[in-house]
């Protein structure tokens, strides 16, 4: 699998994530602890952890330390970097479909 | 001779470490009839609360606990205002977050790195009211002056937005907790009723270290921004919430309808 493949897999295997995703796109200055970003979406803390940390992972959003709580924002750089990857596998996709 | 690079250093140096605040400096708010009522714009480095007001000039963050991001974007291009594009360049940022985080004592404050980015000359805290749920009661007071003081260090001129529940009936108070000791100028904004319509007043109700306005004011909110009107010179007790007219213009009143049944 290539590496688009992967971020793309990632993407979408999971509503939570798609849900954070759009979350953090549409408002780029949300910086939160995950309970506080799963009150935004209306989820629980519990509830969006493990799709917090597979966005980490992915390098999509990044944590931080303020005080005593770790927050959650957009990697504004690496987000743009994944938004290229994808849309460039997209498009060679379509190429080689009407090729 | 210095070179460009060696100047923005200089002027970052200022700016951080020197060039606080000039003493006397104004910052405009954009709208031409309240910077005439704050005799040419706020003081520069104070702290102000409001109930909504802003446009743009020098790099400036707006904080937001509750209403978010996204609409905040929407609403603005509603005014011609493209916030991203401002981000994109530099000129901006919006940052939604917990009132909390943003009172964090140890270690980094949230917001140290958009201020270490941006220099940031003004800063709207959106809102004080809603950071008030989230401190121990009778503690508002002492985290608002922290807050106010770590803005002032920074060399930012502060809005703070306070929902004032008070401003209404016979007794008048703009928050309950004495926050109008912490700030530098107090702009009130009210609804009032008047002969069964609701119109938009604002007042500056303090302001240290300069003469104001003094004048209760009506204002609309246009598509070209906030527009301040002329005064509500003909009714007394609007702060009140029981405005009535001045005895002068029943006067007046009763003069005209007087002349025109001896026509």
């Amino acid at each position: 699998m290539s590496e688009a493949q992967q971020v793309i897999a990632t993407l979408l295997s999971s509503q939570v994530r798609g849900e954070l995703l759009v979350l953090f796109h549409r408002n780029s200055g949300l910086v939160d602890t995950v309970d506080g970003v799963a009150r935004r979406i209306g989820r629980t803390g519990f509830a969006i952890e493990n799709d917090v940390r597979d966005l980490v992972k992915l390098g999509v959003l990044k944590t931080k330390k303020i005080g005593s709580s770790e927050v959650i924002l957009l990697d504004r750089a690496r987000d743009r970097e994944v938004l290229e990857t994808v849309a460039n596998h997209i498009k060679s996709v379509n190429r080689s479909e009407q090729n | 001779m210095t070179s460009p690079a060696s100047r923005t250093r200089a002027s970052e140096f200022e700016h951080q470490f020197i060039g606080r605040t000039r003493e006397g400096a104004r910052v405009k708010t954009g709208i031409a009839e309240l910077d005439e009522m704050l005799r040419g714009g706020f003081m520069e480095g104070d702290a102000v609360p409001a109930a909504g007001i802003v446009k743009f000039g020098e790099p400036g963050i707006y904080l937001t606990f509750e209403q978010m991001p996204d609409q905040i974007y929407r609403d603005a291009k509603n005014f011609g205002w493209d916030l991203r594009k401002m981000e994109e360049e530099n000129k901006f940022r919006l940052v939604c977050t917990s009132p909390d985080l943003l009172l964090e004592s140890q270690g980094e404050n949230l917001l140290d790195g958009v201020i270490d980015e941006l220099h940031p000359r003004r800063i709207v805290i959106d809102s004080l009211s809603h950071l008030e749920m989230f401190v121990a009661k009778g503690d508002l007071r002492k985290e608002a002056y922290r807050l106010v003081s770590f803005l002032k260090t920074k060399g930012m001129s502060s809005l703070l937005i306070w929902e004032a529940g008070q401003m209404s009936g016979n007794s008048f108070s703009v928050t309950e907790v004495g926050l109008s000791f912490l700030v530098d100028c107090i702009v009130a904004l009210k609804p009032v009723e008047i002969e069964s319509a609701v119109r938009k007043a604002l007042v500056i109700l303090k302001m240290r270290g300069s003469d104001h306005d003094k004048q209760l004011r009506q204002f609309e909110i246009t598509p070209a921004g906030i527009k301040i009107e002329s005064a509500f010179s003909n009714y007394e007790g609007v702060m009140t919430g029981s405005p009535r007219r001045v005895g002068s213009e029943k006067f007046m009143e009763m003069f005209r309808g007087a002349s025109e049944k001896h026509k």
